[in-house]
């Protein structure tokens, strides 16, 4: 009985799936149709950053991960440029369709305020966020600064002397810079130097401190060349459990750098709400929690709605940063 | 300390990891032979197979692919005129000229032993002079960065060839060139248009397989053009091994570029071509027969050959001792060790001594095996090359776009390639040398990324630019370099007035 059952499903599916193959022939395929069969080919996943960085490996082993959960091929295919707005240009005018991700990441705040693109981080639809990491604020192991306060004086005593070296102008770290600096009220030169040069150039003593992600300074940390003397989050981190908080230290200043899934806007609720738990699922998966405890982020998926807040409330303080540091160029139509 | 180093050659030498090393030198001529796949390319295609593979395969491998591929890229330059890597670019030039005269297979056996010579020359100094060299570049500062790019743009000058106020336009066209996209200190927006592909500028190796291949197309398709007999070139690959008289006369372009190469590997971001263009600027320097050069001289094709794969060598210096990239391709083996839960940096000799000394002894391998395969295998490779040109042609053609694309997977990317195409063609009918506005495209980035960081830390004071020995060595270096280009060009001059009628290349 089961098997004739199943046997007559199965019949019944099949003829069911030529029926509206032949609609879709007609071009009158109904949207259900489209979405109960998802995924039915390989999804692309935009990667807004070069192969071999830190949002390169931990969004190819999502997208490997993710993979096994939709059983369909996910195709990391790295699109960098203007700080993520190549990426995050392409992926708006892709088909909303669901076959089109972007990995994002604050960088999709940055550049849509520094204006590489016309829109703001709204022209996407959101699917939610995977992890998320601080933004230290790093001095050589044998600098004379011991704790961030020392520097604080320091450079409040001197201003325009001390020299902040950042991943790139407009960036993440750079905003985080901008924002640490002005809480504590004190003028520094900011520099610049971009990924390939910062660890180099505060190891070298070019520059007296940086800030960077987590992930880029903790293994100069562990090998005592680096001090991280704060960390720009409303909590301390687990990873560098003994790192105080800027806010613990009477700072108001918090930026952290986040990474999740942006569509096409338009994409149907049904394969939203697929992709997003194929992204908990991956997030949670022992691969990718391996690779988070040795590189130091957090997984902490956020279901899109609480994303979305977040991502207003962050847009709304880097562009104040940026106003305040002249680098706000918005092109997006208010 | 010395158990690391045993351990480290045995895993080096485990029959798995020899096998990955076989399989990845073999991957890495196919992938630099190919105009527009790069190594990095090849890297990244390979690199969620070696997620599953024990970490010194996967690194094997990978090294293989690194080292080899820098060879490979000398194949079609030599064979073609196309150069197959960026680093490549400096060794077609005197290499064509060989093949053309009939002796690629003289140019090819030379340009893999060389490849070898620099390569033992860097494993040499990754394995005993390591954590110092990178000591040393690391306090490097912008400033002395941005000397070092000077003194490399003064090569311009003698690659000008005929005339210096030709080369000198074209280098200050790709300076131009280079300022497209995003002003890094600033963040605004330069000749963008509004298109966000070009954010992030024109990427040199668009420009260069444009600029290279388009042009040698076009010949090919007048048959009666004279650079139209790569295919009859490829075809006359008879002896590879090195004639001892050759292996003689190479020894001071040999040494100029081992050294040169593994130098400025170690350099973060200096990377290949630079080194094969400055150590074949010195061949012909220090040569006693300067005016071959350009013209099929040997030693122009092994000093930039030497120089590309000691850079190799050099470039996993900082990477092993300080995690920081000597070039891409060491940032996407830092990516990958990073899989493994290997963080290449201090930490990695005291917690993973076998493991870093594994990679060492990798990379030794990994030239031995590149030596074999290379004369091995040669003969199945150029005979890719030697196919029928209509068959050819379009291939390299479809090469050549889809290298373009598979950068940045950018269409727009393969739009600027043609565009330097057409750019290539004119520069070709007005007889002005591509090679500086190559040099200028690759330096100007860096030239001004290292001046204005420098001048932003210095908050507009250029005598930073004299405040470091490093820096006053490089600047005194290019007004060496600068009155030497005169000098010997104002000499080339008069020679050539007197064989006045000799025919522009």
């Amino acid at each position: 009985m089961m098997e004739v059952d199943d046997a007559m499903k199965h019949h019944l599916s099949r003829r069911t799936a030529l029926v509206l193959g032949a609609v879709a022939l007609l071009g009158l395929a109904p949207p259900a149709a489209a979405q109960d069969g998802y995924p039915s080919k390989s999804i692309q996943f935009i990667i807004p950053f070069a192969a071999g960085g830190g949002a390169d490996i931990e969004g190819r082993l999502l997208a490997k991960e993710m993979s096994k959960v939709l059983g369909a091929d996910i195709v990391p295919i790295n699109k960098p440029g203007g700080g993520g707005a190549v990426t995050y240009a392409h992926v708006k005018n892709a088909k909303p369709d669901g076959y089109t991700l972007a990995w994002n990441s604050t960088s999709i705040l940055t550049s849509t305020n520094l204006g590489n693109v016309p829109f703001k981080q709204d022209a996407l639809d959101h699917i939610g966020r995977v992890e998320w990491q601080p933004m230290p604020f790093a001095v050589k192991a044998d600098a004379k600064w011991k704790t961030f306060q020392d520097f604080v004086a320091d450079c409040r005593a001197k201003p325009k002397t001390y020299k902040v070296a950042n991943s790139g102008a407009g960036s993440a770290t750079h905003v985080a810079a901008i924002a640490l600096m002005e809480a504590v009220d004190c003028e520094v030169v900011h520099l610049p130097v971009g990924v390939k040069r910062r660890n180099a150039s505060v190891l070298s003593g070019e520059a007296d401190a940086m800030v960077a992600p987590l992930t880029g300074a903790i293994n100069l940390t562990k090998g005592k060349k680096l001090r991280l003397l704060a960390i720009p989050s409303a909590e301390r981190n687990p990873v560098v459990p003994d790192v105080p908080t800027a806010k613990e230290l009477g700072f108001d200043a918090t930026l952290d750098l986040f990474r999740g899934l942006s569509v096409p806007k338009g994409t149907p609720s049904k394969i939203k709400a697929k992709l997003a738990k194929a992204m908990t699922a991956a997030a949670k998966s022992k691969a990718f929690q391996d690779l988070a405890g040795k590189s130091g982020f957090t997984i902490d998926p956020l279901p899109v709605a609480d994303f979305e807040r977040l991502l207003n409330v962050e847009d709304a303080k880097v562009k104040r940063i940026m106003q305040s540091a002249g680098l706000y160029q918005s092109k997006a139509a208010e | 300390m010395s158990a690391d180093v045993a351990n480290g050659l045995l895993q080096s030498i485990a029959p798995s990891s020899l096998t990955a090393t076989v399989i990845g030198a073999f991957l890495g001529l196919v992938v630099g032979m190919i105009p527009g796949l790069t190594i990095s390319m090849g890297i990244i295609v390979v690199l969620p197979l070696t997620f599953v593979l024990d970490p010194n395969v996967s690194i094997a491998l990978l090294l293989g692919l690194y080292v080899a591929g820098m060879t490979g890229g000398s194949f079609s330059a030599i064979l073609l005129n196309i150069p197959g890597t960026p680093s490549a670019a400096a060794t077609a030039i005197d290499g064509y000229q060989l093949a053309r005269g009939g002796e690629a297979g003289r140019a090819l056996g030379l340009a893999i032993a060389s490849s070898f010579a620099g390569g033992m020359v860097s494993f040499l100094c990754l394995y005993f002079v390591a954590p110092s060299l990178a000591e040393l570049a690391l306090s490097f500062t912008a400033a002395d960065l941005f000397c070092l790019v000077l003194f490399g743009l003064t090569l311009i000058c003698s690659f000008a060839s005929r005339s210096l106020i030709k080369g000198l336009l074209a280098a200050a066209a790709g300076l131009a060139i280079a300022t497209v996209g995003q002003d890094f200190v600033m963040g605004t927006q330069r000749f963008t248009f509004g298109e966000p592909a070009l954010l992030s500028g024109i990427h040199f190796l668009t420009a260069l397989i444009g600029l290279f291949a388009i042009p040698q197309l076009v010949d090919n398709l007048r048959s009666d053009a004279p650079g139209a007999a790569p295919a009859r070139a490829a075809a006359s690959v008879r002896s590879l091994l090195p004639r001892l008289g050759d292996l003689i006369q190479i020894r001071v372009p040999l040494m100029i570029g081992s050294l040169t190469g593994a130098f400025l590997g170690v350099l973060p971001g200096a990377g290949g071509p630079i080194a094969a263009f400055l150590s074949y600027d010195y061949a012909k320097k220090l040569s006693p027969s300067p005016e071959r050069f350009g013209k099929g001289a040997i030693g122009g094709v092994s000093a930039p050959e030497a120089a590309n794969n000691a850079v190799a060598g050099g470039a996993l210096v900082p990477m092993m001792t300080l995690g920081i990239p000597g070039d891409p391709v060491t940032a996407i083996l830092i990516g990958a060790l990073l899989v493994h839960g290997l963080a290449p940096g201090p930490l990695l000799f005291l917690e993973n001594g076998a493991f870093a000394y594994g990679v060492i002894f990798s990379f030794l391998w990994a030239n031995v095996f590149n030596l074999l395969i290379a004369l091995l295998a040669i003969r199945f490779l150029v005979g890719l090359l030697r196919a029928p040109k209509f068959i050819l042609m379009p291939m390299i053609g479809l090469l050549c776009v889809i290298g373009s694309y598979a950068l940045r997977n950018s269409l727009f990317d393969v739009y600027v390639m043609f565009a330097f195409g057409l750019i290539g063609l004119a520069m070709r009918w007005l007889k002005v040398p591509v090679i500086p506005l190559l040099l200028a495209l690759v330096l100007g980035p860096q030239f001004e990324e290292h001046l204005r960081v420098a001048l932003t830390g210095s908050q507009g004071d250029i005598g930073v630019f004299f405040a470091t020995p490093f820096s006053l060595l490089f600047l005194c270096l290019s007004a060496v370099s600068l009155g030497w280009s005169l000098w010997a060009a104002g000499r080339q001059a008069s020679l050539s007035r007197e064989a006045a009628g000799r025919p522009a290349e």
